[in-house]
């Protein structure tokens, strides 16, 4: 018995500090979602355990040698057992379905007024972010990450460019589907500053397993000077030789703000030297691992929508040079 | 009865007879004093000569009217075709042939090669012939076909813009290039169909190129080397599109500081379009131009967010510096491709019983608007076809309402926008006819099904993503266009002429009360300027989208020529019956057909062999 | 104690055990399997020497479509039909504007599969842009499949006649009406 509460406990303990674990949650959505679970799974736990030794002990004890069992008409006593168990499960199981609907309603609006709104389009096998503004001109996109101020609730509208993907940050909320021609929206809250990362969790081809986020928390100033970053045009130097390379080659589906590169069919890769990963979550974003997913795209994410493109040694680093310094 | 009364009386019967004739002259003389519509007058400054045809637009102020009248209401029946001229082209033929003394301009489409045609000759005759050489990389950049839409004559130059981004100057009597100046390039997507326009000594020139993701803009030449004296951009910082402080728009929403960049997402205006491909208009008095600028880009309207500022708007500038006087935006936020490049005819007018300065827009968005040309405020919006877009206008902030079941979404389809990205009216320009007071506009009835599709911008690919099919608004049978005659100063149409196809010619009017107009099945027609009935049709090889002019001959004989060739816009209807093919040729028309003839010695007559051996001519 | 109750007894004890422990097992593996495929450091790169090292190799393409068995092609190819612009100057539905027809049988430069290709990637003299190097040679034959599904291409046979043509048992050369 002990060796099992050991095991249990070490088990939830490794969790916690898994990026995906919803149970250690620095939200208040993820705190709500995270004590709901906590909590049904020890009703769970206790029923299982009442049932398992009243079972065991039914078993050991047995009925009684020997004589033909005939129970009286009038004998209350197994009904009464009857009737105990099936009003606590009812109580029970009452209990944990209104504990279940007033969480899914607290966490499904915000208690306070988002104080911002931000686009998430789905598509095979990435994530195009929009920030959203009353001002045309503070409006702008990125991919693959969010950056969102702590402590202010933030409001997420999805939707998918093809099929029915799902957005989850296990740690900072609930999951919500992202259906084509539909717009759904959720929040997200997070009460301490750092990095958490978030999942798509409907299986959607593929890449489904490699199709992940980072969200980075900051404080509001931090917040407002990452803003103000990256609404700057790129930094580019006039006839830098690398922007043409990637002009020719990757501007067809790529957009950076403040070139002529427009293409999107592909993220947006503004300010791309400012992020922490590339390729969805896939690979962490330094020279070297851009160098390797642009000469083997289809080895690192088979199946992805970005082709082979057998680019030259020179290319490929006026490319990589060029996006690692778009800060 | 006594004698007096007999006397009076048999006077009286004596004298009646003598008061027919004035009892008839005043039923003539009520045709002939009708009043003005409107009570509108235009300013004829820029003109050349009565018999001439020296600019597009006849005038400064755009009104195309000329002051002939040899050709009448009662002879116009016996205009018959005089000569034909076929340029070996095959885009469309939308400019004007302009006639400056005894001779005849005119411009070809795409190579846009320049003919001068002596019209002392049996015509036509070639006085000389200029190759401008384009590049054809720009064929593939026009979205609207490979058109010239006009050209321009002055200081003894004959001046237009190439479809590759040159603006070339020739000179008229020897055909020899003077200047040539590049202003833009064919690989950003550009390309140049706008009729130059020169006034105030200089030539104003803008690109295409609304449906390419372009930067738009308008520049202003000297006319005497090509040399570029400003450029204004339609799009981008103050700077760029020369507004300062002397810039008074008459809306709250149009003043603040770089609203071409604060009306966009960040960094969206440098592939905002705003092109300026449309006609000039020029007050001398106040030395002022006129202009309008294309829809933006991309013409999917998600993905820019924002007024922006300055697509779909028309712009007062100073033709010296280029800044801008005012600025007003019909369409803000466009979904639906409007451009606002449509010409402005300035006119003056009384508005509730004050003379007012005016200029008339009819614009894309299927409202005739009358503005004061001095300050941008509109007096007058009234639509001049069926429109259903907009449930109304908003005379306090003068901006249109939109129906929010008509604001296109990705991937959705809206069954029916009227009207269609091409408008009720596309560059088609009007005429103004001083003694009715009324503007004579050729129309469509169309309207459209619309899917939007998110574009990526690809620098010489179209940043476009509007999936369309056209149709009339009147369902299957439909018409699909008309002549309108429209009152300007209280937003009225007093006739329509229905049409089965698009009518998207020119206008012109003469003093003799004709309207001349041309459909894109190929009817040329002359209509009755006060009635709109229709005196005389003439069905020629091709659609028409040219725009007519009238003039005197050498021979002191009234000629109207227009250009067959149809194409542009026009295609859309290429799938319905009794739309014809392509076509090259301009018609010129006179009464009975009479024009000059060979004298007796040009034409050879027979010789025998033994003669034609030994004649000179035979080597 | 009768056997049978002791048995079903140890039944539901090896049960719960079992389920345990596999229960364990998985979520072990799957926590390290994750690590490794996110955060790779230290695995050497598989990027082959002869791709990223001297001049691009010389592309050799057949006559025929390559990706002709592949039912996907023509679908990947008419997306990106739209997405690249294609659609912009040729029609949504390909039946011309800026650009030419591409569902009948006229074709300037050849109606092959491979001429088809080659204008594609080379581009043409009155404004098809060159699509060479912005596009890699796969989705480039996925636009041809998709062009090729509209019906008006030739064969890639050698006398490149119409495709419909050819179906019918109709000759006509390459490059001219019927």
């Amino acid at each position: 018995m002990k060796r099992l509460i050991a095991i249990g406990l070490t088990i939830s303990l490794a969790g916690c500090s898994a990026p995906l674990s919803y149970l250690d949650a620095t939200s208040p959505v993820g705190g709500s979602i995270a004590s709901l679970g906590w909590g049904l799974t020890a009703i769970s736990v206790g029923v299982c355990l009442i049932v398992g030794v009243l079972l065991l002990v039914a078993i050991w004890r047995g009925s009684p040698r020997g004589a033909a069992t005939v129970v009286p008409v009038n004998d209350r006593a197994p009904i009464r057992w009857i009737g105990v168990g099936v009003a606590i499960s009812t109580v029970f199981l009452l209990g944990s379905a209104i504990w279940t609907l007033v969480t899914v309603h607290s966490i499904a609006g915000s208690p306070r007024p988002a104080a911002l709104s931000i686009d998430v389009i789905g598509q095979e096998w990435w994530w195009a972010v929009k920030y959203r503004s009353d001002d045309p001109s503070r409006e702008f996109t990125t991919a693959n990450q969010l950056v969102i101020p702590v402590d202010v609730p933030v409001q997420i509208n999805l939707t998918s460019r093809d099929v029915i993907h799902s957005f989850w940050v296990p740690k900072l909320g609930g999951k919500m589907d992202m259906i084509p021609s539909r717009t759904n929206v959720t929040w997200l809250e997070a009460d301490k500053i750092g990095d958490y990362r978030g999942q798509c969790s409907e299986f959607c081809g593929l890449q489904h397993a490699n199709m992940a986020f980072n969200v980075r928390v900051m404080s509001q100033a931090d917040f407002d000077a990452w803003r103000n970053q990256q609404l700057q045009p790129a930094a580019s130097v006039a006839g830098d030789p690398r922007l043409r390379t990637f002009m020719v080659r990757c501007a067809a589906c790529h957009t950076v703000r403040g070139t002529p590169a427009g293409g999107i069919l592909g993220p947006d890769l503004s300010h791309f030297g400012s992020r922490e990963t590339l390729a969805a979550g896939l690979l962490p974003n330094t020279p070297e691992n851009l160098a390797r997913w642009i000469n083997n795209t289809q080895t690192i994410k088979p199946g992805a929508k970005m082709p082979e493109l057998h680019m030259l040694a020179s290319e490929t680093a006026d490319v990589t040079g060029y996006l690692e310094d778009l800060k | 009865m006594n004698s007096g009364t007999s006397g009076f009386l048999l006077a009286a019967i004596l004298l009646a007879p003598l008061s027919a004739p004035a009892l008839a002259q005043s039923a003539q003389a009520t045709s002939t004093t009708q009043s003005s519509y409107s009570g509108a007058t235009a300013d004829f400054a820029g003109a050349g000569q009565a018999g001439e045809w020296t600019s597009q637009a006849r005038d400064y102020a755009n009104t195309r009217y000329s002051p002939l009248d040899q050709i009448t209401p009662t002879n116009v029946g016996r205009l018959k075709l005089a000569w034909t001229f076929s340029d070996g082209t095959q885009y469309g033929h939308e400019g004007a042939p302009l006639v400056v003394g005894d001779t005849m301009y005119l411009v070809t489409p795409f190579p846009n090669t320049a003919y001068a045609l002596d019209l002392s000759k049996p015509s036509p005759s070639i006085k000389w012939k200029f190759e401008a050489d384009p590049s054809p990389q720009s064929i593939g950049k026009a979205c609207c076909d490979a058109v010239i839409r006009g050209w321009a004559y002055a200081d003894g130059k004959l001046i237009y813009n190439m479809l590759d981004d040159h603006t070339v100057a020739v000179d008229a009597n020897t055909g020899k290039q003077v200047w040539r100046t590049e202003m833009d390039k064919v690989s950003h997507g550009v390309t140049m169909t706008q009729s130059a326009f020169v006034a105030d000594g200089k030539v104003f020139v803008g690109n295409s190129g609304g449906e390419m993701g372009v930067n738009g803009w308008l520049a202003a030449l000297d006319l005497g080397t090509g040399k570029e004296l400003w450029r204004a951009h339609a799009v981008g910082p103050d700077s760029d599109v020369r507004i300062d402080a002397t810039f008074k728009p008459f809306y709250d929403w149009m003043k603040g500081k770089d609203l071409g960049v604060k009306t966009w997402p960040p960094n969206a205006w440098n592939t905002g379009a705003g092109a300026s491909w449309g006609f000039v208009s020029y007050d001398e008095k106040t030395k002022t131009i006129f202009y309008g600028t294309s829809n933006p880009g991309p013409r999917v309207p998600v993905q820019r967010p924002g007024d922006n500022l300055w697509t779909s708007s028309m712009f007062a500038r100073d033709p010296d510096t280029g800044m801008a006087k005012w600025g007003y935006q019909f369409t803000p936020h466009d979904q639906w491709d409007y451009d606002g490049v449509n010409e402005a005819v300035l006119l003056d007018m009384p508005i509730e019983g004050k003379m007012r300065q005016t200029l008339v827009h009819f614009d894309r968005n299927t409202y005739a608007y009358t503005i004061d040309r001095n300050t941008g405020e509109v007096l007058v919006a009234g639509n001049f076809a069926y429109q259903n877009w907009s449930t109304g206008f908003d005379m306090k902030t003068g901006r249109p309402i939109v129906d929010p079941a008509r604001e296109p979404k990705p991937g959705v389809k809206i069954d029916k926008v009227c009207p269609p990205d091409i408008g009720q009216k596309d560059w088609e320009p009007p005429a103004f006819s001083p003694a009715t007071g009324l503007l004579y506009v050729g129309v469509f009835n169309i309207c459209m099904s619309l899917t939007d599709h998110e574009v990526s911008y690809i620098a010489g690919t179209p940043y476009d993503g509007m999936e369309m099919q056209r149709f009339s608004v009147d369902g299957s049978d439909g018409n699909w266009g008309g002549l309108l005659a429209w009152d300007p100063a209280h937003g009225k149409k007093i006739w329509e002429i229905p049409e089965k196809f698009m009518v998207m010619s020119g206008v012109i009017t003469t003093a003799s009360n004709l309207v001349f107009y041309g459909t894109t099945d190929g009817w040329f027609r002359a209509v009755d300027a006060w009635t709109g009935k229709v005196l005389w049709s003439q069905k020629l090889g091709s659609g028409i989208i040219g725009q007519p002019i009238t003039y005197m001959g050498p021979d002191q004989r009234q000629y109207v020529a227009v250009a067959a060739g149809v194409g542009g816009a026009a295609m859309v209807q290429q799938a319905r019956d009794g739309f014809l093919p392509r076509g090259n040729t301009l018609y010129v028309f006179s009464i009975n057909g009479d024009t000059i003839t060979a004298p007796n010695e040009d034409t050879p007559s027979a010789v025998s062999p033994s003669e034609a051996s030994s004649s000179p001519s035979q080597q | 104690m009768s056997i049978i109750r002791v048995a079903v007894g140890a039944v539901i004890l090896v049960i719960l055990a079992v389920g345990v422990t596999a229960w364990w097992v998985t979520t072990r593996a799957q926590t390290d399997a994750r690590v490794a495929v996110a955060w790779p450091e230290g695995v050497a790169a598989a990027v082959p020497q002869g791709l990223s090292a001297g001049e691009a190799p010389p592309i050799t393409v057949s006559i025929d479509n390559p990706l002709a068995n592949d039912p996907n092609a023509a679908e990947e190819g008419k997306k990106l039909f739209s997405q690249m612009n294609c659609a912009g100057c040729h029609g949504y539905d390909a039946k011309g504007g800026m650009g030419p027809d591409l569902t009948d049988i006229e074709w300037r430069y050849g109606g092959r599969p491979i001429d088809i290709f080659k204008s594609i990637y080379e581009g043409r003299a009155q404004g098809m842009p060159a699509w060479g190097n912005a596009l890699p040679t796969a989705p480039i034959w996925q636009l041809v499949a998709y062009i090729q599904s509209l019906g008006g291409t030739f064969a890639p046979s050698a006398e490149g006649q119409p495709q419909q043509a050819v179906n019918q048992g109709l000759g006509a050369q390459a490059g001219q009406k019927q």
